[in-house]
């Protein structure tokens, strides 16, 4: 389900080459790394942010465990739920369970956030915490992809793609959208893909939630046989027997793809090879601790994309068993998963700061949904979609504020609602795109990330 | 802070009364729904009591009447007041119950909770009335169909003249010459031998040909040459695979759901089979498609085994997409699994995108939210699905013969006496115990007489053996008729706001006698492939032949295959289209009579250097991407057929046909939510047998565009990204096949470097190097090995690793991807 490419103008190559001072850059420039529409477009909107890193928690973290404490819900704990359940559950729950997890206000802000973050509790000015939102499903699959895609029903490209449809690539050698050790369930390749979007806008994924981190390379990156100088020898070959045909600009767009991949081959490892940072930013990201070791090198590794002009840098935690999915065992899995993320999340946002890069990177945490205040077992906490937290840092997101609410238990989103499309829309807003002009004609219709929905929610801007 | 109840629980709240007042499935207690006599003893008073002051007898504000049967059924001057089981269409429910600002009825204080209550449990029940239906009459659709009819694509196919312009030449060229000419262009001349000889053969097979195929083509100076190579090629079995496979991006195949739970189709490769073998027998395309539809309801009473199971099979095509099969909400379920069914039929068969009518009439083309719901209620009253509860099962039918039918349920029966008697010892034996006194049900079988449970031991034993023995009936996924019935719209397109009833049907505009009748008591299926393979139908010829040519040139007469709608594309010869559609159904639906009327063409043959042409320079601008078909288009492979073609000329490629090779169970996890990776892709089969896994296809294939089936696609890119060329560089196949094709033509000139480029070049591109590519390669051997001794390679080996590179590149070379 792919575009074609844009067929591009076919002059002849000899006159190409003649009539441009870049020579074959020009072709590479246009096939291969074209900018997207938006580049160098002015939808009116102040671009805040140039590139986003999105750190995905697969399972669905509780937001009333965590950043959006209810009082109310602590002292009703044990009674019924005094409303309505939403008319879709994914499962069977009973009465209100109070959160195990004391909270505590913080910063100059006074954000209050959960004795399970008291890392990322130290960045909460920097922090817009987006409490109203909602989404449209109860089950794992299509939340995952309509948090990622917008869409729960029908496959449609990432976000990370329509970022890189619609901004292009910072770096010559490197793809604009890379999504680190991705889970391959619950929508899969569907959450990176390009969908109907031309090929080259899908995320490049380095590993698998099921992989430890440290195998997260890019695929065929490297030869086991061949040593650099071998392939010169090969791809010159290559283009030495094509030389004697007619000149296509579509055969002289696949040699040119040969020379950018031979340099992504000496870009890609040097960019994912860590053994350059010092042994305090290793230790910032807790690369020193076997708990947080594994996402720690995802955070850093993130960072490194972004300072090496990667637009789109997605990272997942997940793992082989449950994720953040505590149906039973609330206290045990939070406080592990939480353990895991929390320096790392942390220590990405002071590096990001002291570097300079957290003007202009929008960081964004999020799970596909949160938690219900009433119980699942004696220990555990369902699915809810009603009302649940993602939060913004840097790349324009007003830092130090909430945004939103849910009710007194944390059930419904009721103030400052935003719906997944809604947070869509101020993504693209932070990165001065329209959502509404971000447009890909496809099958007869124009489509968008936001499909025919989605408010900026200009409040959470700085 | 905000409200302690939030207002959407409260809607909530309301909607969960009402739900369980309308006797809805999922409330405890289900009430009978509300009758006609109901109506004259509840619901009428409160409408004269409430209502009849202001629309009764004396007065009717806004034209509109609730004290009648008529009054009621007509509705006022905003429309119909009452739309039996839809509260969402009904005004008369809107407007008390004051959700909407501009209707606010009564004036002043709104009816009590009970009173609504009453009126919408009413309407949901269908607003039964003593006098019979209050069901509106049916909208006029909002565009003019006999206006709409004049859209280019459903006027009804007219067979054109072929031009005469004295050359006898066929017909095909007679259409594309005069628009050529009028451009002003002269086209290429045929291609050379060589080149066609690779072009047809990937074009009908997607293999490249042998040596032998290609000397023994060039020497064959006989007249009629080509078009004998031409026949070969669509007797091969290969032909059916590699057509099969175009086929099968149209109707969106794929070996798992995909989506949301990735859980294999295991029966999905029964289908394909189908569609291979169907088209490897030229099966006439509207019977082809006649099955696929409605294929269980042509199995003729006494039809022998194999045609039922054809029959059953080809309906697979219906359940073949990808399904949100942990939705919890079963309504939205079942709703998005007609709509991707109907949106897929739209697509695949007329070129028109009805999903988009689904929330509201369609934006550009003549299709309205009615007619959307004609063809709704034709597959919500096909049984797709066994089980729609989490995780939903898909329907699948049994397509075993009777005797393995027999064989199954003999095996059973052994089965059940097995355990009958083992049941009876235990029970005797227990019993025996109980005459000493102890109590029976608590008695462990280690205190039974060792005897006994020796004896238990070997019938427990021989039951295990009796279970293994019970081979599953093979099963297709397929679809049987469900429980007719007419569907509702979906009230922008929301699956809780039901709206009117429509008549099971086609789109409005399509009908050719007038709205197809189809019994109460079947789904329309038959109906529907009758209407649809109707020889006068404006699409069905038009948008295949239309794929057809896009498959063989590499863009369609209407470049969007898959959009004969508004915002499709024009066709660029219409009188061409149209006469090779009147051509098709005149031959009987033979696509293989079409394949050889468009290769024999000379439009198909011409070269695809534009400096043989005399314009060649001038087309450049007139037209660059050859449209009017002046010149032979270059095309890179497709990816299945990059994949086989490594395999083939490495020498390795498994020719067997059929069969499965998923190697996890049916309905089984392929990534469950660990992200393990379960697919394996190790077979050196054709890739059209390797499973299509959604989200997840083998690499080498989703490098180089193939669909992972999620949507239908006749029409796919070419896409160049580096990342193609990683996997050529340094992925392993492509290192495995030049190891492997260097190691024979090693061992077959032992000690001479000089006969070894003929060796390679005929081996990978079925053709003798020039001087000039001889010197190349001698070359490049000579520096790489330099090179590789340099770096400290064993001296023995440095020659082979070097002839190793050296062919690697002639795989990656554009001469062994792209057709010219």
């Amino acid at each position: 389900m792919r575009h074609p490419t844009p067929r591009l103008p076919l002059p002849d190559r000899r006159r190409l080459l003649a009539g441009s001072a870049v020579g074959f850059g020009w072709l590479a420039a246009r096939n291969l790394l074209a900018e997207g529409p938006t580049a160098g477009i002015d939808h009116g909107i102040r671009p805040r942010a140039r590139r986003v890193i999105f750190m995905f928690m697969k399972g669905g973290p509780s937001h009333i465990d965590t950043f959006d404490p209810k009082p109310k819900l602590t002292a009703d704990d044990g009674k019924p739920f005094p409303a309505a359940k939403p008319r879709v559950q994914f499962a069977a729950t009973g009465n209100l369970l109070k959160s195990p997890w004391r909270f505590r206000q913080h910063g100059a802000c006074g954000s209050p956030v959960s004795e399970l973050f008291p890392h990322v509790a130290r960045h909460v000015d920097r922090i817009c915490f987006l409490h109203g939102v909602h989404g449209t499903n109860a089950a794992h699959g299509g939340a995952v992809l309509k948090l990622h895609t917008g869409s729960d029903t029908f496959v449609r490209p990432g976000m990370g793609a329509w970022v890189s449809y619609g901004m292009g690539t910072l770096s010559a050698d490197l793809p604009a959208f890379i999504t680190i050790c991705p889970t391959l369930a619950h929508g899969g390749a569907n959450n990176w893909g390009s969908a109907f979007l031309p090929a080259r806008h899908q995320g490049v994924p380095l590993g698998v939630a099921s992989r430890p981190a440290t195998e997260a390379r890019m695929k065929f990156i490297a030869n086991p046989r061949w040593s650099a100088d071998v392939q010169r020898e090969q791809l010159d070959l290559v283009r030495g027997l094509d030389g004697a045909a007619p000149a296509e600009p579509l055969l002289e767009a696949r040699l040119e793809s040969f020379e950018l991949a031979f340099r992504m081959q000496r870009t890609m490892p040097a960019v994912e090879d860590l053994s350059g940072e010092t042994p305090d930013t290793l230790a910032l990201y807790g690369l020193d601790d076997p708990v947080t070791a594994n996402f720690g090198r995802q955070c850093l590794m993130a960072r490194r994309f972004a300072e090496a002009g990667v637009r789109f840098i997605q990272v997942t935690h997940s793992d082989g068993k449950v994720q953040w999915d505590q149906h039973a065992d609330l206290v045990a899995g939070h406080t592990e998963k939480a353990a895991e993320v929390d320096k790392p999340i942390a220590g990405l946002l002071t590096d990001l700061a002291r570097r300079g890069l957290l003007d202009d990177t929008l960081v964004v945490w999020a799970g596909e949904f949160g938690r219900t205040p009433v119980a699942q077992g004696t220990n555990g906490r369902d699915h809810n979609p009603e009302g649940f937290t993602i939060w913004l840092a840097g790349g324009g997101a007003r830092g130090g504020t909430r945004y939103g609410a849910t009710d007194d238990y944390g059930y419904y989103a009721v103030d400052g609602r935003m719906s997944i499309h809604d947070v869509h829309a101020t993504i693209l807003h932070l990165l001065g795109i329209d959502h509404l002009r971000l447009t890909f004609r496809h099958g007869g219709r124009d489509f968008r990330l936001t499909d025919v929905a989605g408010q900026v929610h200009t409040a959470v801007v700085a | 802070m905000p409200p302690l109840i939030p207002s959407r629980a409260i809607t909530t709240a309301l909607s969960a009364l009402l739900l369980l007042a309308a006797g809805r499935p999922g409330s405890a207690a289900e009430p009978a729904p509300l009758s006609a006599a109901d109506f004259a003893s509840r619901v009428g008073p409160v409408l004269e009591r409430r209502c009849g002051h202001c629309h009764g007898a004396e007065r009717q504000e806004g034209g509109l009447r609730l004290d009648t049967f008529a009054g009621l059924r007509a509705g006022g001057d905003s429309g119909p007041v009452i739309v039996p089981g839809s509260r969402a269409e009904s005004l008369l429910v809107r407007a008390v119950g004051r959700g909407d600002e501009a209707l606010l009825m009564p004036p002043g204080e709104a009816l009590p909770a009970d009173e609504q209550g009453l009126l919408v449990e009413w309407v949901e029940a269908g607003a039964p009335h003593p006098e019979g239906s209050l069901e509106p009459p049916l909208p006029a659709p909002p565009f003019d169909p006999v206006e709409a009819r004049g859209f280019w694509s459903f006027r009804p196919v007219v067979r054109p003249p072929v031009p005469a312009d004295g050359d006898p030449a066929d017909p095909i060229d007679a259409f594309v010459r005069v628009r050529l000419a009028a451009a002003g262009l002269v086209p290429t001349p045929p291609a050379d031998r060589a080149t066609l000889l690779r072009r047809v053969t990937f074009d009908l097979t997607g293999l490249p040909p042998t040596p032998d195929e290609m000397e023994a083509f060039l020497a064959d100076g006989a007249p009629g040459a080509f078009a004998r190579v031409v026949d070969r090629l669509l007797a091969s079995p290969h032909h059916g695979e590699h057509w099969g496979r175009h086929w099968l991006d149209v109707v969106r195949y794929a070996d798992s759901n995909g989506l949301d739970e990735n859980v294999a189709h295991g029966n999905a490769w029964r289908y394909r089979d189908w569609v291979i073998k169907s088209l490897n027998d030229d099966l006439p395309y509207d019977e082809f498609l006649r099955r696929q539809i409605a294929g269980d309801l042509l199995v003729e009473p006494g039809a022998d085994p194999e045609r039922r199971r054809d029959l059953l099979t080809a309906t697979g095509f219906l359940v073949l997409g990808p399904k949100v099969l942990a939705e919890g909400d079963q309504a939205k379920l079942a709703a998005d699994i007609v709509d991707e069914q109907i949106d897929t039929f739209g697509r695949a068969f007329l070129g028109l995108s009805l999903g988009c009518a689904r929330c509201h009439h369609h934006k550009f083309d003549p299709v309205s939210q009615d007619d959307y719901a004609a063809l709704a209620g034709v597959f919500t009253s096909t049984r797709s699905m066994e089980s729609l509860a989490r995780i939903a099962r898909w329907q699948e039918n049994i397509v075993a013969p009777p005797d393995a039918q027999e064989a199954h349920a003999a095996a059973n029966a052994r089965v059940e006496a097995a355990k009958g008697e083992i049941a009876a010892m235990v029970t005797a034996a227990r019993a025996a115990l109980a005459a000493a006194g102890t109590d029976p049900a608590t008695v462990a079988e280690d205190r039974f007489p060792e005897e006994t449970t020796g004896r238990l031991a070997g019938l427990r034993a021989r039951l295990g053996e009796l279970e293994r023995a019970v081979v599953p009936l093979d099963t297709a996924m397929g679809v049987i008729e469900g429980s007719p019935a007419d569907a509702r719209i979906a009230v922008r397109g929301d699956h809780l706001a039901p709206g009117r009833r429509v008549p099971r049907g086609v789109p409005v505009v399509l009908e050719i006698d007038g709205p197809v009748a189809i019994p109460a008591a079947s789904s329309g299926r038959r109906e529907l492939a009758a209407w649809l393979t109707d020889p006068r139908h404006p699409l069905t010829a038009r948008v295949i032949v239309n794929r057809v040519w896009r498959w063989h040139f590499g863009r369609g007469l209407v470049a969007s295959s898959d959009n004969f709608g508004r915002l499709g594309e024009a066709p660029v010869n219409q009188p061409l289209l149209d006469w090779l559609a009147a051509e098709l159904i005149d031959s009987g639906w033979s696509l293989k009579a079409l394949h050889r009327r468009i290769i024999l063409s000379a439009a198909w043959q011409r070269s695809s250097d534009p400096a043989t042409s005399p314009t060649g320079a001038a087309a450049a601008d007139i037209d660059p991407d050859n449209h009017l078909r002046w010149r032979g288009s270059i095309r890179r492979l497709e990816a299945e057929s990059i994949r086989d073609s490594l395999l083939a000329v490495g020498g390795r490629l498994d020719r067997t046909m059929g069969g499965s090779l998923l190697h996890v169970a049916n309905r089984a996890f392929l990534f469950d939510h660990t992200s393990k990776d379960e697919t394996r892709y190790d077979a050196p089969r054709r890739s059209v047998y390797m499973p299509v896994i959604r989200n997840h296809i083998q690499d080498c294939l989703w490098l180089f565009d193939a669909t992972d089936g999620a949507v239908p696609c006749g029409d796919r890119g070419t896409s160049t990204v580096p990342s193609q060329s990683l996997w050529m560089m340094n992925g392993d196949l492509v290192l495995e096949v030049a190891d492997g094709l260097t190691r024979s033509i090693l061992a077959a000139t032992p000690g001479d470097a000089r006969a070894r480029p003929l060796l390679l070049f005929r081996r990978v591109l079925a053709r003798p190097p020039t001087a000039a590519e001889e010197a190349l390669v001698q070359g490049s051997v000579a520096r790489i090995t330099a090179r590789l001794a340099a770096a400290g390679t064993p001296p023995g080996e440095c020659e082979r690793e070097a002839w190793t590179a050296v062919t690697q590149s002639l795989l990656a070379a554009n001469e062994f991807l792209f057709i010219r």
